[in-house]
C-alpha cells in the first residue's frame, strides 16, 4: 500500500499532467458532441424527408463504426489524403462526433415524449418549424433525457482512453500510466489511472445529478 | 420441402462458420515451421526448465512481429522471420523442440514471459539494470546503436535539432527515458509498435523516429523516402530474456549464445538479416561486450 502512495506522490507531476489532457479531450469532445447531436436530433425529427434521411445516416454510420476505426481513418486517412489534420484534432472530433450519434438518439426519443400536440399547438399559434423545436419542444426533451445523457457522457469519459492508446498517441491518463508502469515495473500505476478515470466520472454523475433536480419534471 | 430447404441453410450456415474458424486459427499469433538449423541436440534433466520443455516438445519464443529485420512477419511467406527468429530456431534445434513464435512487443514481453506464456523473450530488447529487476539476461547476442530517423527532405541533422519536434518510439523501450534525457524538449510520442512509429512519419504525423539502428534500417528498407542520420548515441545490447532466477536456463541459453556465435551461425544470421543491407565500414562482428558491461550502460536511475 505504502508502495502505492510513493508510486503516486513521486509521479504525481505525470499522472496530473496526463488526467489534465484527458479532462481536456473529455472537454472538447463534449462540445462537438451536444452540438452535433442536438443537430442530427433535430434533422431526424424535422418534418422534412430530406433532412430525416441525413440524420439517420449521419446516426447509423458513427454509431456502426468502431471509434478505434473511426479515429484512424480521421487521423491516417485524412492525412494520406493529404490534409495535415493533427492527433489532437483528430482524436476530440472522432470522440466528439462518435458520441454525437448516441446523444442524437437519446434527445430524439426525448422529442417523442413531449406530446405531438404541443407540437401542434405551437405550430398553430403561428411558431415557424425550428423555432418550435427551439422554444417549446428541445427544452423540454433535454429534461427527461438527462440521465440518459449522464450515462453518455460517463461513457465518453471512459471512451477517451481509446484515443490515447491508438496511433494518435495522446499523452492522456492511460498513456502516462503506462509510461510509469514501464519505467517502475509498478503495476499499480493502473489502479491510479482506474482512480483518476473515476475522478472524472465521478464528477460527471455529480453534474447531472444537479441538473436533473434542478431541472426535474415536476408530476 | 421447406423443411429440407432450412435444414440445407442450417448446413451451409454452419459449414461457414465452420470456414470463419479455420481461417481465424490459421491467422493466429503463432507460426510453426521446421527447417532446423544443424545442431547436436543435448537431453536434459525432466526436473529442469528444458526438460520440461523437451517433454512439451515445443518452446515458446517471444519475438516481434512488426520488426524487420530482427522479427517480422513476412507478408510473402506467411511466416515470421529475422535475426530474432533465427536465434530462437537455434535454441530449439538445441533442444530438439518445435519453435513456437508468439508476438511480443516492448510493452508486453516482460509481464508475457513473468506469467509463463512465453519461455524466452527474443525482442530486441537492450540489457537493462532495471529489467534484470524482473528477469534475467543471456549474453549479449547482439549490438545495436541508438539512431534517429527522419524524411529526406527534414531539417533535422542532429540530436539536438530534435528539440521542439515531435519524436516516435515505443512505450517501455529504452528510449522513452534515453530521449526525455537527452533532449527534453522533444515531444515525445509512445506508441505500442514500432510498425506504427512508421506509419506516423510516412504521414508526416512526427518529425522523427528514434529506436535502434537495425529496426531504423528496417523501415528504410520499407521506404526510400526515409534517412538515418547515423548519431550512433547510444549502445544497445541486445540479450534473451529467461525468466527471473532460472539459474539452469540461463547457463543453457548463454551456451547456445557462445556456440551461436562460435560456429559461424551467428556471422551468417547477420549477413543475411543486416549485413547485406548495411555499406561494409559499417559492419560489426558478434558483440564483444560482457553482460555486466551491458547492465553499467543503463543503470537504475535512483
Amino acid at each position: 500500500m505504502t508502495d502505492a502512495l510513493n508510486l503516486l506522490t513521486e509521479n504525481f507531476g505525470d499522472f496530473a499532467s496526463g488526467l489534465w489532457v484527458t479532462a481536456r479531450i473529455v472537454a472538447v469532445a463534449f462540445v462537438i458532441a451536444m452540438v452535433v447531436g442536438t443537430l442530427v436530433a433535430a434533422f431526424r425529427v424535422a418534418p422534412v424527408k430530406a433532412l430525416q434521411r441525413i440524420g439517420g445516416v449521419y446516426v447509423e454510420v458513427f454509431r456502426n463504426i468502431p471509434l478505434l476505426v473511426l479515429l484512424l481513418i480521421l487521423f491516417i486517412g485524412v492525412r494520406r489524403a493529404g490534409l495535415p489534420i493533427s492527433a489532437w484534432v483528430a482524436g476530440t472530433m472522432g470522440l466528439g462526433l462518435y458520441t454525437a450519434a448516441y446523444i442524437a438518439e437519446a434527445i430524439r426519443s426525448g422529442v417523442f415524449a413531449v406530446g405531438k400536440g404541443q407540437i401542434e399547438a405551437a405550430l398553430s399559434l403561428g411558431l415557424t418549424y425550428p423555432r418550435a423545436l427551439r422554444r417549446i419542444v428541445l427544452p423540454q426533451a433535454f429534461r427527461t433525457v438527462i440521465p440518459t445523457l449522464g450515462s453518455l457522457i460517463i461513457a465518453m469519459v471512459k471512451n477517451s482512453a481509446i484515443v490515447g492508446a491508438s496511433l494518435l498517441a495522446l499523452p492522456d491518463l492511460l498513456k502516462e500510466s503506462r509510461v510509469i508502469q514501464s519505467e517502475t515495473a509498478q503495476t499499480e500505476a493502473f489502479l491510479w489511472a482506474a482512480a483518476g478515470y473515476l475522478l472524472l466520472t465521478i464528477s460527471v454523475t455529480v453534474l447531472f445529478r444537479r441538473l436533473e433536480t434542478r431541472y426535474a419534471v415536476r408530476r | 420441402m421447406q423443411r429440407q430447404d432450412r435444414r440445407w441453410r442450417l448446413i451451409a450456415i454452419a459449414m461457414m462458420v465452420f470456414a470463419t474458424l479455420v481461417l481465424a486459427a490459421c491467422g493466429d499469433d503463432e507460426e510453426e515451421t521446421s527447417d532446423e538449423p544443424d545442431v547436436e541436440v543435448e537431453e536434459f534433466p525432466a526436473d529442469t526448465t528444458m526438460g520440461e520443455i523437451q517433454e512439451a516438445g515445443e518452446i515458446n519464443l517471444g519475438v516481434k512481429f512488426d520488426v524487420p529485420p530482427f522479427g517480422f512477419n513476412n507478408p510473402q511467406s506467411g511466416e515470421v522471420e529475422g535475426f530474432d527468429v533465427d536465434l530462437g530456431r537455434y535454441i530449439a534445434a538445441r533442444l530438439g523442440v518445435e519453435p513456437v513464435f508468439r508476438e511480443a512487443n516492448s510493452d508486453n514481453r516482460i509481464p508475457l514471459l513473468v506469467d509463463g506464456t512465453i519461455d524466452l523473450i527474443l525482442s530486441t530488447m537492450t540489457i537493462t539494470e532495471e529489467r534484470d529487476l524482473e528477469i534475467d539476461f543471456s549474453e549479449p547476442y547482439y549490438v545495436a546503436n541508438g539512431d534517429v530517423l527522419v524524411p529526406t527532405d527534414s531539417d533535422i541533422a542532429s540530436l539536438e535539432d530534435l528539440a521542439g519536434n515531435t519524436v516516435c518510439t515505443a512505450i517501455g523501450s529504452t528510449y522513452q527515458s534515453t530521449i526525455k534525457d537527452e533532449v527534453p524538449d522533444a515531444e515525445l510520442r509512445l506508441v505500442d509498435g514500432y510498425s506504427e512509429c512508421l506509419e506516423l512519419i510516412q504521414t508526416d504525423a512526427v518529425d522523427a523516429v528514434s529506436t535502434d539502428n537495425v529496426i531504423l534500417t528496417g523501415m528504410v528498407i520499407q521506404d526510400d523516402t526515409l534517412e538515418l542520420l547515423d548519431l550512433d548515441y547510444t549502445e544497445e545490447p541486445y540479450g534473451v530474456g529467461i525468466p527471473d532466477g532460472d539459474a539452469e536456463m540461463k547457463e543453457f541459453v548463454d551456451e547456445s549464445v557462445t556456440q551461436f556465435i562460435d560456429d559461424g551461425t551467428w556471422q551468417e544470421t547477420y549477413d543475411e538479416w543486416v549485413g547485406q543491407y548495411i555499406p561494409e565500414e559499417q559492419q560489426q562482428g558478434p558483440p564483444e561486450i560482457t553482460l555486466d558491461e551491458a547492465l553499467a550502460l543503463f543503470p537504475l536511475e535512483k
